[in-house]
């Protein structure tokens, strides 16, 4: 067997001075005690949230898309940015899951579990957008490839929506086969806990008849490390694709090169923010503390700062090619459309800029990484800009187009398009709520398998390996293979 | 469907348990399966079995996803019902790209975890043969089969021997689908890490 | 006890394959000089200097990625590197001596202007003022300010390299786990600094000013991304290249396969990275179909002169990674992974090659003896900094707290 160790210079990734045991008792506890009262109020306020939601859904699809505000020029408004603020918001997981496994980052054992699971619902929600936006939903079997009686007439592969359509859908199923396959072993451990019987009815059903056995492990390690393997450039991809929306048309302030690795940095950059909106208040209402410590949380803020400045790059690179190119559209595009503050949605852009590039930068100070108000206050800021990100983009190229009789009025949006977006936060917390009522929050297996390298009193058993010098761990680690 | 006759050694603690594994397999006793709360590097090697190859299956998987959504495009937009899109040669190969990535990505994980839940043979509904229900919480537990030849009192003495802290017999069904236990792993050599 | 050789001593043999490749590239130099350099031929003089162009910014902008390495790695807290650590180091020690080369190179392209070079039309008083366009650009793309930014960034990677590298010789000292968390801390504020520097060239400014300069009338906001990954990509492969021959000479004893195998993950992982990219800008631009950004890929593609250096580019960068780094056992593979890693080093020389030849002369393709031996003179020079630099410390910093974490990795 491999040594065990982890230089005492990095902080334990779990506290408390756990076992296996216990570990299993922590996270498994919320899932086998009655919920709270906390619980149950923000489990109704969701559910009152996606009511509303699926009421304006009503709306738009009796009335027709002449419910919402959208009119000339501004085709696409608050649909289309929530739709691309939730995709983006449901990068985060598969990225902890996917990007950090590969790259071996022990602290994505406390985090990922509830992160898959907030880009599966953040991924459903997105789906609504564009399925609703239709107009006559019940075509929506249209976008799909099939053999049909108008020609057959195919879809436009050459279409960036159509690739939205293969890249979302593709995402949402891996990420949740991803998801699954993690959490079946999980699952066992709840069942072969359970005393009710439904308990251990339901668990056995979910778990698939899970048993733990080394051949078992075997293949699902590999299937890990190969489903993971597929997330990442997955994950690159469907914003990418997103992107991809916008790049392609000659549309100023669309039509630029940077955009897919820009929008899957800002998608990360509003994934972890979310992230970490969530799991601190888990942690604290679940009392996980001892799994997802203020060391987790320091890390998510330095992702958050380092994908926040990049995305800053990508708004300087774009502000400054835009005026390099010296294509007067495009400069139009983005001095006077964007970046001049007095121009009719100058303030958003400016708004953007603040909450995404600028703001973040207090995460270069450790104490402010380390503060668990200013850290959720920072969370909720950085995705109202992500949001504004999408707006800017959508909104501030489309409202004034080539043909000034036709610019756009101001562009606002109708209660029901409003009511809509609520309902999708409705939608997530509603999902959210269940998960975390029913499934553990922290991936047990993951938690076991570094709880002796990066365990708080595994740790400070180290001090015989600390104290050793490296020639004679590496006779050690040498005799132990030979 | 004949009944099987094991006996169950339960560990604490998982450092006992590669000594163990290497010990019940000189020894000559038929090593059943082992049951960890967690994936142990190594432990397969030990115990003999041989690496999966699921990961090929995947990649297999991922060639067909390729060379179908490549192959449908190519077959619809250049034979079945040509159509000028912007201009664009009918083979437009670059914007087929995105597509043929998530059609390869789409089907490789789908097939995999399909082939991963039929060679395990996991699914809804199935139940097995659970030897020790600690096992998915904080023990280890290692299942020597003594249907034939061995005793089971000295293979219990022989587990306990080797630091197991509960040992018992148990009797299964043999089978493998539907409420029996794992099915049975062919065991080659133990072998060292490959370097 | 093993003897492990703490100190490199730089063989006769190395020592005399590096200055016989500086000894070539000298005389590439002096031969493209009296060929195309003193010629009358304003093209033959452009492609002597685009030549030095290309062969320069790449092997400064890879000897740089090393830093990079390094500097990345200390701000994720990685352990598995430091083993081999110092050879990065020691491979970025080049970036003061190729960046002064370097320097003067772009000087004289610069100070030559029109009547010397064809290479950045933008140099010439006569074309801006007659150009709208160029004209509008000149508060960027202006001498002085080519100048001072150049100096400033060559400078400052030197500068904060020299300091990350002091830092990295701390090390070679005990010292306590209290003490290890202040060092840790010092590494990274300054790995920061560089990585913000950073930021702001490589990422942005220096291929903007370099080389997306010289299609002046050009523009791509992914240009400095897509600049980024190829030497990023190329710098992994060199320090491999440099960790292997130093295995191979018997030195790097805690070195060991699963080192190998993560080198040959990243590689691979920045491989289809870098032809992610490729492919963004390429098909963005096709799509588009504007002919102010198709007029880039106009001689690279299709009938242009330089179509099969651009798809034997992108086969060697990103097929051949991809198929044969996909494989656990290649990654693992000694001499696989060298000459995968010739591969990449050649691959993305080649594709600077395309980016500035194919920009300063999009007629025809002429490669010859000529670049390959200024190209060889450059990695002479990388040879003989990198073989010094390696030899002045030891080769493992012993006392580094992620060490010991390093020398038991398993991948």
């Amino acid at each position: 067997m491999a040594l065990k160790y982890e230089s005492q210079v990095r902080p334990p990734l779990v506290v408390g001075g756990k076992d296996y045991h216990q570990v299993t008792e922590d996270i498994v506890r919320p899932i086998e005690a009655q919920p709270s009262r906390l619980w149950w109020i923000g489990f109704l306020i969701s559910v009152a949230l996606l009511l509303f939601g699926v009421y304006s859904v009503y709306r738009e699809v009796v009335y027709g898309t002449g419910q919402w505000n959208l009119h000339k020029t501004v085709g696409w408004g608050w649909d289309i940015t929530n739709f691309v603020w939730w995709v983006g918001i449901g990068h985060a997981g598969t990225l902890i899951s996917a990007i950090l496994l590969l790259f071996r980052q022990g602290w994505r054992t406390g985090v990922n579990r509830a992160a898959e699971a907030m880009t599966i619902f953040a991924v459903m929600c997105a789906g609504q957008f564009p399925i609703w936006h239709m107009g006559r939903v019940w075509m929506a079997f249209f976008v799909l490839p099939y053999p049909n009686t108008r020609g057959p007439l195919w879809v436009n592969f050459n279409s960036p929506l159509l690739w939205d359509v293969f890249a979302i859908s593709t995402y949402f199923t891996v990420s949740l086969l991803f998801w699954y396959t993690g959490l079946i072993p999980d699952l066992a451990t709840v069942r072969d806990r359970a005393k009710l019987k439904w308990r251990k009815y339901m668990y056995g059903i979910l778990s698939f008849g899970w048993t733990g056995s080394t051949k078992h492990w075997q293949r699902h390690e590999s299937l890990a490390l190969v489903l993971a393997g597929l997330s990442t450039p997955l994950v690159l991809s469907v914003h990418t694709v997103v992107s991809f929306d916008f790049a392609t048309s000659v549309i100023p302030g669309w039509h630029t090169t940077i955009f897919p690795p820009y929008f899957v940095a800002g998608a990360i950059f509003s994934g972890f923010a979310m992230v970490q909106t969530l799991l601190l208040v888990t942690r604290k209402v679940l009392s996980l503390e001892e799994y997802i410590t203020i060391e987790h949380i320091e890390v998510m803020n330095k992702v958050i700062v380092l994908t926040g400045s990049i995305v800053g790059i990508a708004y300087l690179t774009e502000l400054f090619v835009a005026w390099y190119g010296q294509n007067p559209y495009e400069m139009w595009a983005f001095m006077e459309n964007r970046a001049n503050p007095f121009s009719p949605y100058g303030w958003s852009y400016w708004l953007m800029m603040s909450c995404n590039v600028l703001s973040p930068q207090i995460f270069w100070f450790r104490k402010m990484r380390r503060n668990i108000t200013v850290t959720f206050f920072m969370s909720v800021i950085v995705n109202i800009g992500m949001w504004f990100e999408r707006f800017v983009i959508i909104v501030t190229s489309l409202y004034r187009d080539y043909l000034p009789s036709s610019w756009a009025t101001y562009y606002t949006p109708t209660i029901w398009e409003i009511g809509f977006y609520l309902g999708t936060f409705g939608l997530f917390f509603t999902c959210y709520f269940l998960f975390s009522k029913f499934f553990p929050v922290i991936a047990i297996a993951e938690i076991k398998h570094i709880l002796k390298r990066s365990g708080d009193t595994y740790k400070e058993n180290m001090d015989v390996v600390e104290k050793k010098a490296v020639d004679e761990v590496y006779e050690e680690a040498h005799a132990a293979h030979h | 469907m004949a009944l099987k006759k094991f006996v169950v050694g339960v560990f604490d603690d998982e450092h006992n348990l590669f000594n163990a594994v290497r010990k019940v397999r000189k020894s000559g006793y038929r090593l059943h399966e082992v049951y960890t709360p967690f994936p142990l590097h190594g432990l397969d090697r030990e115990m003999g079995l041989r690496d999966t190859s699921i990961h090929t299956a995947g990649f297999i998987y991922g060639l067909t996803g390729t060379s179908l959504a490549f192959g449908f495009m190519t077959w619809i937009f250049t034979k079945d019902w040509p159509l000028n899109i912007g201009g664009k040669p009918h083979f437009a190969l670059p914007a087929w790209i995105p597509i043929m990535f998530e059609f390869t990505v789409l089907l490789s994980a789908v097939g995999m975890v399909l082939t991963f839940c039929y060679v395990c043979q996991l699914a809804p509904f199935v139940k097995k043969h659970h030897f020790h229900l600690r096992s998915t919480d904080d023990k280890f537990v290692m299942v020597l089969d003594v249907s034939s030849g061995n005793s089971e009192s000295e293979a219990s003495d022989f587990l306990s021997g080797l630091g197991a802290s509960e040992v018992n017999v148990q009797v299964a069904e043999t089978g493998w689908w539907l409420g029996t236990y794992d099915r049975e792993q062919k065991l080659g050599l133990s072998r060292e890490p490959s370097h | 006890m093993t003897t492990s050789k703490e100190f490199f001593e730089v063989p006769k043999r190395y020592k005399n394959w590096s200055y016989g490749l500086i000894g070539i590239g000298i005389l590439a130099l002096l031969v493209g000089y009296f060929m195309y350099g003193a010629s009358d031929d304003i093209h033959h003089k452009s492609r002597f200097w685009a030549t030095l162009l290309q062969n320069s910014t790449y092997f400064l902008l890879t000897t740089n990625a090393a830093m990079f390495f390094i500097c990345a790695t200390i701000l994720a807290f990685g352990g598995w590197q430091m083993v081999f650590r110092r050879v990065p180091e020691a491979i970025s020690a080049a970036v003061p001596v190729i960046g002064v080369i370097t320097l003067v190179i772009l000087l004289a392209i610069v100070f030559g202007g029109h009547h010397m070079t064809h290479i950045y039309h933008w140099t010439d008083h006569e074309t801006v003022a007659n150009d709208k366009i160029l004209e509008g650009k000149s508060p960027f793309l202006n001498i002085p300010f080519y100048i001072i930014w150049t100096v400033l960034i060559i400078g400052l990677w030197s500068l904060l390299g020299f300091k990350v590298r002091k830092i990295s010789l701390e090390a070679d000292k005990p010292m306590s786990v209290e003490q290890g968390k202040k060092y840790i801390w010092k590494n990274t504020v300054w790995a920061s600094l560089y990585i913000v520097w950073f930021a702001l060239t490589v990422m942005s400014t220096t291929p903007w000013l370099w080389l997306m300069s010289i299609d002046a009338h050009w523009y791509s906001t992914m240009y400095s991304w897509y600049t980024f990954a190829s030497t990023w990509v190329s710098g992994l492969a060199l320090i491999t290249l440099f960790v292997i021959y130093l295995k191979n000479a018997g030195y790097l004893e805690y070195t060991n396969k699963e080192h190998l195998h993560d080198l040959g993950k990243f590689m691979f992982a920045f491989s289809i990275f870098w032809a992610y990219l490729w492919f963004s800008q390429f098909m963005l631009i096709w799509y588009a179909n504007i002919p102010e950004e198709t007029v880039y890929f106009n001689p690279r593609i299709k009938d242009g002169a330089y179509s099969g250096v651009f798809w034997f580019n992108f086969i060697i960068n990103f097929l051949a990674p991809f198929l044969i780094f996909m494989k656990r056992n290649s990654k693992r593979n000694y001499t696989t992974v060298t000459i995968m890693s010739l591969i990449i080093v050649f691959g993305h020389w080649l594709d600077f090659y395309q980016m500035v030849m194919a920009s300063v002369a999009p007629d025809h393709v002429e490669m010859n003896l000529f670049d390959f031996g200024i190209a060889l003179g450059f990695v002479g020079i990388i040879m003989l900094v990198t073989g010094r630099a390696l030899s002045k410390y030891p080769l493992v910093s012993k006392y580094h707290p992620f060490q010991k974490e390093s020398i038991i990795h398993h991948t």
